[in-house]
């Protein structure tokens, strides 16, 4: 018993050897199989990825194709021409149209715009006309001079009327335009217009045709005639072919206001 | 298997995400090349079922054949038989057919469904 003993413990040791022995050999093989199971598997995954991924851009690239015309029919092909021929001929007419429309309205702007320039010009002249507009041109220049004191305020009215009567367009008196609510007035000596107290040497500016003018002054019997008989006043008319008369402030109404009337 | 249709699924994306597109002129080769990839794939399939994949073959064969269908198509258009990439398609096409009714049959006869 005592002998025996120590040989069966080796003979176990030696069994148990030889089994964790093969234990680890077959594991080892799990592991080496597992990992070429691996690489197979990630070949093929690859492959697949790749065939995926054509197989994608293949479908998107044949989308395209299939709606391109050379892929249709000739009968998708007659019906897409007849299509395409009556949405020209649509575009077309509305081409002619719309250019009809342009001509149309280029002549109802240009009506419009000449109306415009000619009431412009007629409201520049009306203005002018009552004297809110600087006028420029030839008339003729009367210089008074009344040493004595002795003109009126209704010389001074008379002398204007007989300038419009010859023809003036406007007229100034002292620089100061003589318009429609021009007033003379005055007394002891003095000569008002509007409230302004006249320097003794009168200038008178008339724009109009000068020879008219001249004559309405010169006539005889005439204003000028008759006012060189007042003691120390002296009359002087001169033609001039440019004259400037300024323009009279612009109209407040105080009392009165301007009603349109159709 | 999963991780072949996680593949398939990733390679789709990656082809919707780069939105690239295959010229006109060049859809017969890509599309007979395609077909070739995917018997391929499925031939691979099949051989790994059996255990005699072999990767290395696998990745020469599947890009050979993926050549050889273009080159054939190219071949095809220059020599004024445009129709010859119907051969390349229906080749291809009874192997994949091939590949998918073995690659059944074994998973069916593993599960013991047959």
């Amino acid at each position: 018993m005592q002998q025996s003993k120590p040989s069966r413990t080796r003979e176990k040791l030696t069994h148990l050897k030889d089994v964790s022995l093969r234990h680890i050999a077959a594991g080892e093989r799990v592991v080496e199989r597992g990992f070429q199971n691996a690489r197979l598997m990630a070949t093929l995954a690859a492959a697949l990825m790749l065939a995926g991924f054509m197989l994608v851009a293949q479908w998107r690239g044949n989308a395209v194709l299939a709606k391109s015309p050379e892929r249709q029919t000739d009968q998708n092909l007659a019906i897409i021409i007849q299509e395409l021929t009556s949405e020209n001929t649509a575009l077309r007419s509305e081409i002619m149209r719309l250019q009809t429309r342009i001509i149309e309205a280029e002549r109802e702007t240009s009506d419009r715009s000449q109306l415009l320039n000619e009431a412009a010009k007629e409201l520049q002249a009306l203005r002018a006309i009552a004297g809110f507009e600087l006028v420029k041109g030839p008339g003729i220049h009367v210089t008074l001079v009344d040493d004595e004191r002795v003109l009126l305020p209704q010389d001074f009215v008379a002398l204007v009327n007989e300038l419009r009567a010859g023809g003036a367009e406007a007229v100034s008196v002292n620089g100061m335009r003589v318009d429609a609510l021009t007033g003379f007035s005055g007394g002891d000596g003095t000569i008002r217009v509007d409230g302004t107290v006249l320097a003794r040497e009168f200038k008178v500016v008339a724009i109009g045709n000068p020879d008219n003018l001249e004559q309405s002054l010169t006539l005889p019997g005439g204003l000028k005639s008759t006012l060189s008989t007042f003691p120390g006043v002296t009359v002087v008319v001169e033609r001039r072919d440019e004259l400037t008369v300024a323009a009279a402030p612009e109209p407040v109404f105080e009392a009165g206001r301007p009603v349109e009337e159709n | 298997m999963m991780v072949l249709v996680l593949a398939l699924a990733l390679g789709v994306t990656l082809g919707l995400l780069t939105d690239l597109q295959i010229p006109p002129n060049l859809l017969t080769y890509v599309g007979v090349a395609v077909l070739a990839a995917f018997d391929s794939c499925f031939g691979g399939i099949k051989a790994s079922l059996e255990r005699t994949f072999d990767d290395k073959v696998f990745a020469f064969g599947f890009i050979t054949n993926t050549l050889l269908a273009a080159f054939i198509v190219f071949i095809g258009d220059r020599i004024g038989v445009r129709e010859l990439y119907l051969a390349a398609v229906v080749a291809f096409g009874i192997r994949l057919f091939d590949n998918l009714a073995s690659v059944r049959r074994i998973v069916f006869q593993r599960r013991g469904w047959e």
